[in-house]
């Protein structure tokens, strides 16, 4: 089972995106902020990482320049979601290292398209 | 071959301290090239309320950690109506970890910000009124939920009313539920915005995380 793990400081948005993943078979984990997202990164072994941009103690684009440096984990594919529409924002996630860059809100579908797409999972 | 262990901070702060402690002296300090003289300045311009323009105008272009630790702790030290009008116009700056570090800055600033919490929440720029909505998570402040409500009410874009929902949901209560359902409606029932408004009444009903 692929494992994906989502870091966001909204609640109900890791709420969202973990009912959409686990219906489709895929293994969730959650993380509030950055620091939280990096420690849970490094411990334990994911096939994606689903990072909003703005939260609290490390934000967004840090958390994937750091993914991106540590070799444990730099390889894995990363989808950024951000409320934020301006074509730089997509630009530093871009920059940062982000696979792919996505504005909120995400509907299931396209949710699940780009993540099957990243992680070669056909889906259940 | 002999090992000195050097205390950076002690040394710092005796050597910097030599440098004038007055006003003037330490608001041209700020603009040191040495990190350490601007992070000690920082710290003792908490003498001098009136500088909150300078600090915040320093604030926006430093890129040292420690230095914008000492701005920021100064900042809120001071705390007032300065401090937040400089620190407002910062949660439209680029720079993402500078944003955060204004709305935990704001956050500890509950009556001084709540003035112009209503003007923020009613900024033209969607992402502006986003950050605005951070700041609540954390404000303390008894207006907080009905702030938010009148968001819910009025907002026409979806992801402040997702912000504004998720943060609700912390600090609301049974009686904020009848503004929450009406809200998918509003945007032709949204699957995001369905799912945020169900898994928010839960939370506050008190039915799961």
């Amino acid at each position: 089972m692929k494992r994906v793990l989502v870091i966001d400081d909204a609640t109900t948005v890791r709420l969202y995106y973990r009912q959409i993943l686990e219906a489709q078979g895929f293994a969730v984990e959650e993380a509030g902020n950055g620091y939280e997202g990096l420690e849970k990164a490094l411990a334990g072994q994911f096939d994606l990482y689903v990072v909003d941009v703005n939260m609290p103690k490390m934000d967004g684009y840090t958390l994937v320049r750091t993914i991106r440096q540590e070799p444990a984990i730099c390889a894995g594919p990363v989808i950024m979601i951000s409320t934020e529409t301006q074509p730089q924002d997509a630009n530093a996630a871009y920059l940062a290292g982000a696979n792919l860059y996505l504005h909120k809100p995400v509907r299931p579908d396209t949710l699940m398209l780009y993540v099957r797409l990243l992680t070669g999972e056909r889906g259940s | 071959m002999s090992l000195v262990k050097k205390n950076h901070a002690s040394s710092g702060n005796a050597d910097h301290r030599h440098l004038p402690r007055d006003r003037a002296g330490l608001l041209r300090q700020l603009q040191d090239a040495s990190p350490d003289i601007r992070r000690w300045a920082a710290l003792d311009l908490a003498a001098f309320p009136d500088t909150a323009e300078a600090l915040c105008a320093r604030l926006e272009q430093e890129t040292g950690l420690p230095v914008r630790e000492a701005l920021l702790t100064t900042l809120i030290k001071i705390g007032g109506n300065a401090v937040v009008k400089g620190l407002m116009p910062l949660l439209r700056s680029e720079d993402a970890t500078l944003r955060n570090e204004v709305i935990e800055a704001l956050q500890q600033l509950p009556e001084a910000v709540s003035p112009y919490m209503e003007t923020m929440l009613r900024d033209p720029d969607p992402d502006y009124r986003i950050f605005s909505i951070n700041v609540l998570a954390n404000l303390r402040h008894p207006q907080a939920p009905a702030w938010l409500q009148a968001v819910i009410e009025r907002d026409a874009d979806i992801n402040v009313c997702a912000s504004a929902v998720d943060v609700l949901a912390e600090v609301g209560g049974p009686e904020t539920v009848p503004v929450l359902t009406g809200l998918p409606g509003r945007f032709d029932n949204d699957p995001f915005m369905q799912f945020c408004v169900q898994a928010t009444i839960r939370r506050i009903q008190g039915h799961d995380a």
